[in-house]
């Protein structure tokens, strides 16, 4: 018991020590529990949605997907005819039973053809206004649709973009383009996360749907009362044979639950990885701040062993700190993640994503993970000072006071640490020298690892020679001054090293991302620049396909040469060596598609691959599969008859632009599968005349302005977007990284905090002896940014080696260009001194504010 | 400021008042009414140039206060100290810390060096924090005086205890302050190495001209001053010059009821 009070009395008396180890612990487990009750409250809400939004039991077509996504390659919904409706009506249980068609492939503008579709990627519904709708939706102005010129929009995406009843809409479907005017605007009466949703009556919904009257895409079935969906559901199959899918309310709404999920998870778990990151750094905090406690109090601890206190007492005594820390600091991260969670919501709302907080999840298992997590991680984190603790010895008490003996690195430290460094870098040659992506991986994986954790031990030696190089450079302009920050900085390797060390982590990640992900723009571009033979590219960057009436309007436009067509559809492959493969992606183009985009080839000549009934495949394929030039490859074409293609080219696995596809034409598509079934084009590319480029550009951009869901790139635009996509996706990244940053800059503060206070004699004694408030603080700052500068070095070192490698693995995926960007890598090494002066600020401030008298004073 | 380059400047009285420091109705009192505690009375004292002047008295008498005072390093509540003719009562902390850097030596009691230097760094620190070059040759006079010559690149650790009060005593001297003060000097030391470091003090004042106060309860401490001031309770209450141990010690046992504080209390007197 007498521990517990001990470390209770040490664990207040010190709060301002610990309360940065807290906020770090704090800022871990709030991440945690953020990223759990947003994802399950997403959960919520979707499921409130998809509760309240499917029928007791759905009837639809064979081809339709669980979740009612258009997912044809034609565009049009998959539908059945209305006779239908009666059948199921015969069915034993059916209270009522109505047919409603409605579609995911369209594209809705307003009448300045701005395009009405959520940016957050949620989707856009046009369908029939229906009682299922009815009971959902509460019209709130003006009234249903009634005849080809109504649409009525959902509430949310009219105040979005300020539609009053009477505005004219353009529904783009790849039947055609229809106008229509707001005749009302209904809104949700559960949340609705983002989708747009625009309602015609049954007829126009047809009509401009699926190009005929007298289909439904499902059927919504009540249930009599008395009568379970499952038993509903039955009663509806032995009716209708089993030509139709049938679900239930549940089965929708599951579907639909699981594809939202899958997308859920990839977010839960990438954010719950920086979390650990986070975590990590966070573990370097905490044993530092408890090593520097328990050397601070070392004639404390060498009393209570010289009264009789155990090794096993004292050890425990500092681990009971280490609980107390690690449950406040949940506790507190545990309502901080509340609070984060509310934020991201906030967040999404702003991007268009509506969620209520009415939703918000806290499921029993967030704080328990959130507090095992954070006091396990804390406890654990003080193992070896409280071990460092215990070996205090009853000497120490009679000892002189004052500043605690330098810790000197030991030998152990040094081998170990280059052992695992060397073989670290070992793992990481192999990895670079490895002609399989697979094998390769593993040992990048490893050698990543590795290395890292060879850095983190061999850091406090190394902290040596790079703080002296560092000093000579930076600090020796600064005199005395300079030379005491320089000294104090090497005086605790070991403190040194593992400030430095969480620094190193979030740099080492952001160098190494930012070396690949510059390689990544670097390599494409070379591709671009080396394949590309067009001069543009028309693509919806929400991948949508490209609707006839838009291929027609590019085909229209004046200056151009040419036009190739590209498609994308699945069939079933049965090759040479016996084997069918399901659902297989075949690209169908244009011949002129072999000029566009000059694939290389290892056997055969691309432009034959367009012969009729002819293709190609890639060399991976071709080496799995047993196929040679000439090879026959049945292919069952998905909404189409079988045809035996004969392999006419092999394409090299050598690029990153298309890689893998395997083309044929689209004549020899068009020959196999029905006109009506036939998939939009994904892509359109178009090669202007010699010398016109220019008038081509914008006559095509002119041609498109009505359908701004498509974008007209030329070679430049297209680099450019890839740029911006890659370098988003790496200021997401970044943006990630920034918490186990951020853990690490209050590592700094951390250190240097407590390192002032257990300077105080030595301020004291600088002070008296006449050096100034500004010398001390300047002193202090400098110290800080060396530590900076020394975490950032060794950061910025390993992640470019890191990312160099990963660059030479993915050489054989492509990623051919080594790019290294030196502009992101010096504003981030010159961004720490920043940081190092930051964190610097506090404990510069307290030193310069010091009491002389108190600082000198004897015990 | 010195009008010979042969002489140096705290040498004798050079043209200067034979008072290096002078307090006058100083008051040093912490707290407000009925937990006001008096440290400083009053105090009136003038500390002569070229002399060796130790200042003793009981636990709380306020004889460290009353030289952290003439040092500049705490704040009187009334009356003035000067430091020469400048006043330094009511200076800011910038004009202080100058003061000290430049025109007063220090040695602590303990923890007087810095343990990231190395001794001859922590000899010439004032000097280097004010951006000043040391002067060579007095530098090794001073060092050569305290002895130290084989040992300017050891770190503080490296050092005995009274090795290390003689590093801080070449500090001291290094920056030829006007004044230094000494905050029980030996206190941390055996008798033999006190001695020693009193010695070093004693030369410095006999053979440089030094200036030197320093708080001490050791009556051998101050059997090697000139002049020995007594206080009690926030007074001045006797002085006495050219004192001997024995006499300090019969002095001091009239002022604290039979209990002197010496408890490293060495007859042997001076061994210099």
């Amino acid at each position: 018991m007498t521990v517990m009070k001990t470390s209770m009395r040490n664990f207040f008396a010190h709060k301002g020590r610990m309360a940065l180890s807290a906020i770090a612990v704090l800022l871990s487990v709030g991440f945690v529990c953020g990223t759990l009750v947003f994802t399950d409250t997403m959960n919520t809400t979707f499921d409130k949605l998809f509760a309240a939004t499917s029928s007791d039991v759905t009837v639809s077509a064979k081809g339709a997907s669980d979740t009612g996504e258009t997912t044809s390659d034609n565009g049009k919904p998959p539908v059945m005819p209305a006779s239908v409706v009666g059948r199921v009506k015969s069915a034993q249980g059916v209270k009522a039973a109505e047919g409603t068609v409605f579609s995911t492939s369209v594209t809705v503008v307003d009448a300045k053809k701005d395009n009405l579709s959520p940016s957050s990627g949620a989707p856009t519904i046009v369908g029939s206004w229906n009682g299922n709708d009815a009971r959902t939706m509460k019209i709130t102005s003006g009234a249903a649709p009634k005849g080809s010129d109504q649409v009525m929009v959902d509430a949310d995406t009219a105040d979005k973009h300020h539609l009053k009843l009477g505005d004219t809409l353009a529904m783009i479907s790849a039947v055609g383009t229809h106008d229509a005017k707001i005749s009302g605007i209904a809104s949700f009466q559960v949340t609705n996360p983002g989708a747009a949703i625009f309602y015609l009556d049954t007829r126009t919904a047809q009509q401009t749907l699926v190009g005929k009257t007298g289909v439904f895409t499902n059927v919504n079935v009540t249930a009599a009362s008395g009568v379970s969906d499952a038993r509903l559901k039955q009663n509806v199959v032995s009716a209708l044979g089993g030509h139709y899918k049938v679900q239930t309310a549940k089965e929708t709404a599951d579907a639909n639950q699981k594809s939202v999920e899958s997308f859920m998870n990839v977010m839960k778990y990438a954010m719950l990885g920086f979390a650990g990151i986070a975590f990590v750094v966070g573990i370097f905090l905490i044993i530092n701040t408890f090593s520097m406690l328990v050397a601070q109090r070392t004639r404390e601890i060498g009393l209570m062993r010289a009264i009789g206190s155990s090794r096993k007492q004292v050890n425990r005594s500092v681990l009971a700190e280490a609980l107390l820390l690690g449950v406040t600091g949940s506790v507190l991260g545990i309502g901080a993640g509340v609070g984060l969670a509310v934020g991201l919501m906030k967040l999404m709302g702003q991007m268009g994503m509506h969620l209520s907080t009415a939703d918000l999840t806290v499921a029993w298992t967030t704080p328990v993970v959130g507090l095992v997590l954070g006091v396990v991680v804390t406890v654990l984190a003080a193992y070896l000072p409280a071990r460092r603790a215990g070996k205090v010895s009853p000497m120490a008490a009679l000892r002189d006071a004052g500043a605690p003996a330098d810790a000197k690195a030991g030998v152990v430290r040094a081998v170990l640490g280059t052992l695992l460094t060397a073989g670290g870098g070992f793992c990481l040659y192999l990895a670079a020298s490895a002609d399989k992506a697979t094998g390769g991986s593993l040992w990048l994986g490893l050698g990543v690892v590795l290395s890292l954790i060879g850095f983190v031990v061999i850091g406090p030696l190394l902290a040596g020679g790079v703080v002296r190089v560092l000093g000579a450079v930076l600090l020796r302009a600064f005199g005395p001054v300079g030379r005491m920050a320089e000294r104090n900085a090497l005086r605790n390797p070991r403190r040194t090293g593992a400030t430095g060390a969480a620094l190193m982590i979030g740099l080492a990640l952001v160098a190494c991302l930012s070396v690949v992900g510059s390689s990544m723009v670097a390599s494409a571009t070379d591709q671009l620049d080396k394949t590309v033979g067009t001069d543009f590219i028309i693509q919806s960057d929400g991948g949508q396909m490209i609707t006839p009436q838009a291929v027609r309007a590019v085909k229209a436009t004046p200056g151009l040469k040419r036009v190739t067509e590209y498609k994308t559809t699945e069939a079933d492959y049965t090759t040479p060596d016996g084997r069918t493969l399901k659902n297989t992606d075949i690209t169908a183009a244009d011949p002129t598609y072999a000029t566009d985009l000059r694939v290389k080839t290892v056997a055969g000549n691309l432009k034959d691959a367009y012969l009729p009934d002819s293709m190609s495949v890639h060399e991976n394929f071709a080496k799995a599969h047993d196929v040679h030039l000439g090879s026959k490859i049945r292919i069952a074409f998905k909404d189409g008859a079988t045809a035996n293609l004969t392999v006419r080219a092999i394409t090299s696995n050598d690029g990153l632009i298309d890689a893998g596809a395997k083309y044929t034409s689209i004549a020899t598509l068009a020959k196999y599968v029905p006109a009506d079934k036939m998939p939009l084009d994904q892509l359109v590319f178009a090669t202007a005349k010699d010398g016109q480029q220019d008038a081509a550009y914008k006559s095509l951009k002119s041609a498109l302005h009505d359908y701004p869901q498509y974008k007209v790139r030329d070679q430049t635009d297209y680099k450019k977007a890839l740029k911006d996509q890659i370098g988003q996706l790496l200021n997401m990244i970044y943006g990630l990284l920034a918490l186990a940053i951020i853990v690490a800059i209050l590592g700094v503060v951390n250190t240097l905090a407590l390192s002032v206070v257990e300077r105080t004699r030595e301020i004291g004694l600088m002070r008296a002896i006449g050096l100034s408030r500004r010398q001390m603080r300047r002193m202090i700052r400098m110290e800080s940014v060396v530590i900076a500068l020394f975490g950032a070095l060794l950061g910025l070192g390993l992640g470019m080696g890191w990312g160099a490698t990963a660059q030479k693995l993915l050489a054989l995926q492509g990623l051919k260009v080594l790019e290294v960007p030196w502009s992101t890598l010096i504003t981030v090494f010159v961004g720490s001194a920043v940081v190092g002066l930051v964190a610097a600020l506090i404990p510069a401030f307290r030193a310069g504010r010091m009491n002389v008298l108190n600082a000198i004073a004897t015990e | 400021m010195t009008s010979a380059v042969t002489i140096p400047r705290h040498g004798g009285t050079g043209g200067r008042t034979a008072v290096a420091a002078r307090a006058r109705q100083v008051v040093k009192a912490y707290g407000a009414g009925e937990t006001r505690v008096v440290a400083l009375d009053h105090v009136d004292v003038d500390i002569a140039r070229g002399q060796f002047t130790a200042i003793m008295g009981p636990s709380g008498s306020g004889k460290s206060t009353l030289m952290h005072c003439l040092a500049g390093l705490d704040t009187v509540t009334s009356g003035q100290i000067y430091l020469d003719d400048t006043e330094i009562t009511g200076l800011k902390d910038k004009k202080l810390t100058q003061l000290r850097r430049d025109r007063i030596g220090f040695i602590f009691q303990a923890f007087n060096l810095l343990p990231t230097l190395n001794a001859i760094e922590n000899i010439t620190l004032p000097m280097d924090i004010a951006g000043r070059k040391p002067d060579r040759q007095w530098l090794a006079r001073v060092v050569d005086t305290v002895g130290l010559a084989d040992r300017l690149k050891h770190r503080p650790t490296q050092l005995s205890g009274g090795q290390q009060q003689r590093v801080a005593v070449a500090r001291a001297l290094a920056a030829r302050p006007e004044i230094i003060f000494g905050d029980e000097p030996t206190g941390n030391l055996d008798s033999r190495a006190g001695a020693e470091v009193l010695g070093f003090l004693r030369q410095s004042v006999d053979e440089l001209g030094q200036t030197i106060v320093i708080v001490t309860h050791d009556p051998v401490a101050a059997s090697y001053a000139d002049r020995v001031l007594y206080l009690a309770d926030g007074r001045i209450v006797d002085e006495m010059y050219k004192p001997t141990a024995e006499a300090v010690l019969d002095r001091m046992l009239c002022f604290s009821g039979g209990h002197p504080q010496t408890p490293d209390f060495d007859a042997r007197g001076r061994t210099s």
